[in-house]
């Protein structure tokens, strides 16, 4: 399709409505206000409306809020609850043991127990009550560079009412050349166009990104339940389902209203391509200890999202010319305390208060742009960062030498026994499969309410994409799907997929199997772009606007 | 031409509806809003009729509370040229009829050839405001439209009926409300949201239009309950080694259980 790309210039873009694109939105308004300068500042997000993509659990450690806008509470910042206490377990397959001592990191007491969703939105109005054109139903599609230089000039946003054969239908509107002195990209873990970016300018981390993926459900209780009269309204879990030897673990967090926030975190680095994420959540919730305490709910939300969890090491190089890295998307991550929206959150009001710098100086090169990480490192969030650059590492590592590693780090500020402990990448860690795949849960077990299938959590994430249109998950050759993968792994797509996009169908006269996509369950969590061994499936933005409507994610 | 397109902003079709505490409304905390799916087609065929008579004013009319505006604007973003939100608290308990006088007494202080409502509003479903406003302005009606065309200060209108299409045709000024089936929205294209937010959108309370709160917002219908419908009981799956065991088993229910045979 030939089409010509209306053009509209902005001087700073955002690409991506979380609190890292946000956050820094509100502080180079606030900079440009205290200084006199006319702005004209635009974020763009790929959600029909800003918070229906956001997923978290979520915890807020409020440092970064408080320096953003120091009267928030009274601002109307959306609280759900604060963090009264925590409670840390180890569940054996029918025990939960409470583990006496709380890791230090995870001392949440008097933080905000945030909906994501809720508190993006409320981050959004101030920002438009600035000045800031908040833009929500347009994706970032294509990343555009200046031919002669390679420096970033903005973005293309994504065409809308193009056929699933790729052709115009009637109501075709084409995409729209952002162009910006500055493009900031913000697009949470694995962002489609980060991904692109970082690899074109080769400007990738020391050691690859490794990556976790988040089930996390609203549940509504009966208005008598385990917070009413419990300590803790801050649960971390380890131990099953996953074991030792896969990071990762539950939570359960208090919201307001009788809700609570669950959800159950899988490192991607396991290697048995048997496992699947999602019925590691639901034997979590079926766990003695867990069923107790949401007896009698009923979900209603339910979402999954990947996080970032490589920090440090990971970090891909922040600043290049006419561009930044926030948030997720560059791996920004307190990895240890299992937070990244403070971060996320600083990360942009550095990167904002540099881009201030830069149009003071009418210079938007590398050279001015690169204050932005020299900042970082020296703030608070480097220091942080810095201190957690070797847990993904130690996590990554089996027992007992894993526990060695952390304990080490733990007691000399994240040095642990070796500086730079290598992570491999998670699409290298899946070992062939022995024989067939062990049977999965009983489908019984759904009750339909409180515990529901994969699908039924589609429809309850009210994820929504137009269906005529060309597939946004792009399968490199579809051959390897039911040749080598098939072979090796058994498909893994059709389990690490929590939205079930991915199904093998076998064709009952040929007996010849067939990938079969369904890219409208597809809930963006970007699981199958970072764990895919063949490195085979890219996932791209869809039509804008398209995705989840999460509410309270 | 000045068309004139009545919309209401409703609660997004995939909301999970919850029934409030009083059990007469629907809780609004956690909904994410729209445009009523019938009232995008209104704006759609406005602006269509806007392009091809090559010229014309296309105003949104809303009554609704501060949220609504983002309905105006999305139909200013489409193209539509400037908007009016009756916007007062006294509204909030108004029925069909109420919105429908609000509505035509905007309208009346407007200059108008056409006027554009959905069939219905997706929410309440009361099939009522399109047809009252043209009562009260006492213009023919027409609804269920999916294809009209306009010349000579006339407008023809097919409307859908049971099994078929009924051609009808009145003069202007005129009220029409749109069926499924008369075209397929537009776009907000990314220049047309950031010229929206330069268009005029006035907000008015009642008494700005004139009208007296007691009077204007006292319902004559009131909603007295709400209720889901029943839920469906489980379906029973008829087991048996053979296809004659299920037939024989599936024949036992329906005798003993469902007691049909
Ligand atoms: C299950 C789970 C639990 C978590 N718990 C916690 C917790 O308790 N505490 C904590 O601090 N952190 C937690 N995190 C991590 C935290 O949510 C993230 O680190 C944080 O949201 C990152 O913010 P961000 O702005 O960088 O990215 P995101 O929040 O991911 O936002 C990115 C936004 O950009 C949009 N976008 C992406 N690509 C494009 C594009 N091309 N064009 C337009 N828009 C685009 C997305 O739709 C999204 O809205 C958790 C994460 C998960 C998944």
């Amino acid at each position: 399709m030939n089409t010509e790309h209306e053009s509209m210039e902005v001087d700073v873009l955002f690409v991506g409505g979380g609190p890292a694109g946000l956050a820094g939105a509100i502080r180079l308004m606030q900079k440009a206000a205290e200084t006199g300068m006319n702005l004209e500042v635009a974020v763009i997000e790929k959600g029909a409306e800003i918070g229906a993509h956001s997923l978290s659990g979520a915890i807020m450690n409020p440092i970064a809020l408080k320096e953003l806008i120091p009267d928030f509470a009274s601002q109307g910042c959306p609280i759900e609850t604060t963090v009264r206490d925590d409670e840390f377990y180890f569940l054996t397959a029918d025990r939960a043991l409470r583990v006496p001592m709380t890791p230090s990191y995870l001392e949440n007491q008097g933080y905000a127990v945030i909906s994501l969703s809720r508190f993006c939105r409320w981050l959004a109005e101030i920002a438009e009550g600035m000045g800031v054109s908040i833009l929500p139903g347009f994706a970032g599609k294509e990343v555009l560079y200046d031919p002669q230089t390679s420096a970033v000039i903005g973005v293309r946003t994504g065409d809308k009412g193009v056929g699933k054969d790729g052709t115009p239908r009637g109501n075709y509107e084409p995409g729209v050349d952002i162009l910006a002195k500055v493009t900031v990209f913000g697009e949470g873990a694995r962002g489609s166009l980060t991904k692109e970016l970082t690899r074109k300018l080769h400007i990738q981390g020391l050691m690859p990104e490794v990556f976790e993926t988040g089930i996390r459900e609203v549940i509504e209780l009966p208005e008598d339940h385990y917070f009413t009269t419990s300590f803790g309204n801050d649960l971390h879990f380890l131990g099953y389902p996953l074991g030792l030897d896969i990071p990762g673990g539950g939570f359960i967090y208090e919201m307001k209203d009788n809700q609570i926030a669950l959800g159950y975190l899988t490192a991607l680095s396991y290697s048995d391509p048997s496992l699947d994420p999602y019925e590691a959540f639901i034997r979590f919730k079926r766990h003695p200890f867990v069923s107790r305490i949401i007896a009698g709910g009923k979900v209603i939300e339910q979402g999954a999202r990947t996080v970032s969890v490589g920090g440090w090491h990971t970090m891909p190089q922040l600043a290049v010319d006419g561009g930044l890295l926030v948030g997720a998307g560059a791996a920004i991550h307190h990895a240890p305390a299992l937070k990244g929206i403070h971060t996320g959150m600083k990360s942009g009001m550095l990167a904002a208060e540099t881009i201030h710098t830069a149009l003071e100086l009418g210079d938007f090169s590398q050279k001015t742009l690169g204050r932005y990480p020299e900042m970082l490192k020296e703030s608070w969030l480097g220091r942080e960062l810095y201190e957690g650059r070797n847990f993904s590492a130690a996590l990554a590592k089996k027992m007992p030498a894993r526990f060695i590693h952390l304990a080490a780090q733990y007691l000399n500020a994240g040095k642990g026994i070796r500086d730079m402990l290598p992570l491999e990448a998670d699409c290298k860690t899946l070992k062939p499969a022995k024989g067939g795949i062990p049977d999965t849960l009983d489908s019984k077990c759904y009750d339909g309410v409180l515990v529901v299938d994969k699908l039924t959590g589609v429809y309850l994430s009210k994820t929504l994409h137009r269906e005529d249109q060309p597939s946004h998950i792009v399968v490199g050759d579809p051959e390897i799907c039911i040749t080598r993968c098939y072979d090796m792994y058994r498909s893994p797509c059709t389990r690490f997929c929590p939205g079930n996009v991915y199904e093998i169908h076998v064709d009952e006269v040929t007996s010849r199997r067939e990938l079969k996509l369904n890219p409208s369950n597809c809930l963006h969590c970007k699981t199958c772009d970072i764990k895919d061994p063949f490195g085979n499936v890219t996932w791209t933005c869809p039509e804008g606007g398209d995705g989840p409507g999460y509410r309270r994610g | 031409m000045n068309i004139i397109v009545l919309l209401k902003q409703v609660p997004s079709t995939e909301t999970m509806i919850q029934i409030a505490g009083d059990g007469r409304s629907v809780k609004t905390d956690d909904v994410s809003w729209i445009i009523s799916p019938y009232d995008e087609f209104a704006v759609e065929e406005a602006l269509r009729i806007k392009e091809k008579q090559k010229g014309g004013i296309v105003t949104i009319v809303s009554v609704g509370g501060a949220k609504a505006a983002e309905a105006i604007r999305t139909a200013l973003a489409m193209g539509a040229d400037k908007g009016i939100l009756v916007n007062d608290p006294a509204t909030a308990g108004c029925d069909g009829l109420g919105i429908a006088r609000i509505l035509s007494t905007v309208v009346q202080s407007l200059p108008f050839d056409l006027i554009i409502a959905g069939q219905r509003a997706v929410d309440d479903e009361n099939f009522l405001v399109g047809a009252a406003v043209a009562e009260f302005l006492k213009i023919p009606f027409m609804s269920l439209v999916i294809q009209e065309e306009i010349a000579d200060g006339k407008i023809t209108c097919h409307r859908t009926i049971e099994g078929g299409t009924a051609v009808v045709s009145s003069p202007l000024p005129a009220l029409f409300t749109t069926q499924r089936g008369l075209n397929e929205p537009r776009y907000t294209s990314l220049p047309g949201v950031m010229k929206a937010k330069k268009k005029p959108l006035d907000i008015k309370t009642l008494t700005d239009l004139g009208l007296d709160p007691a009077i204007a917002a006292t319902p004559l219908m009131q909603v007295i309950s709400l209720k889901f419908p029943e839920k469906r009981k489980a379906g029973k799956i008829i087991d048996g080694a053979t296809l004659a065991d299920k037939a024989a088993m599936l024949a036992k229910v329906l005798h003993e259980e469902a007691k049909v045979i």
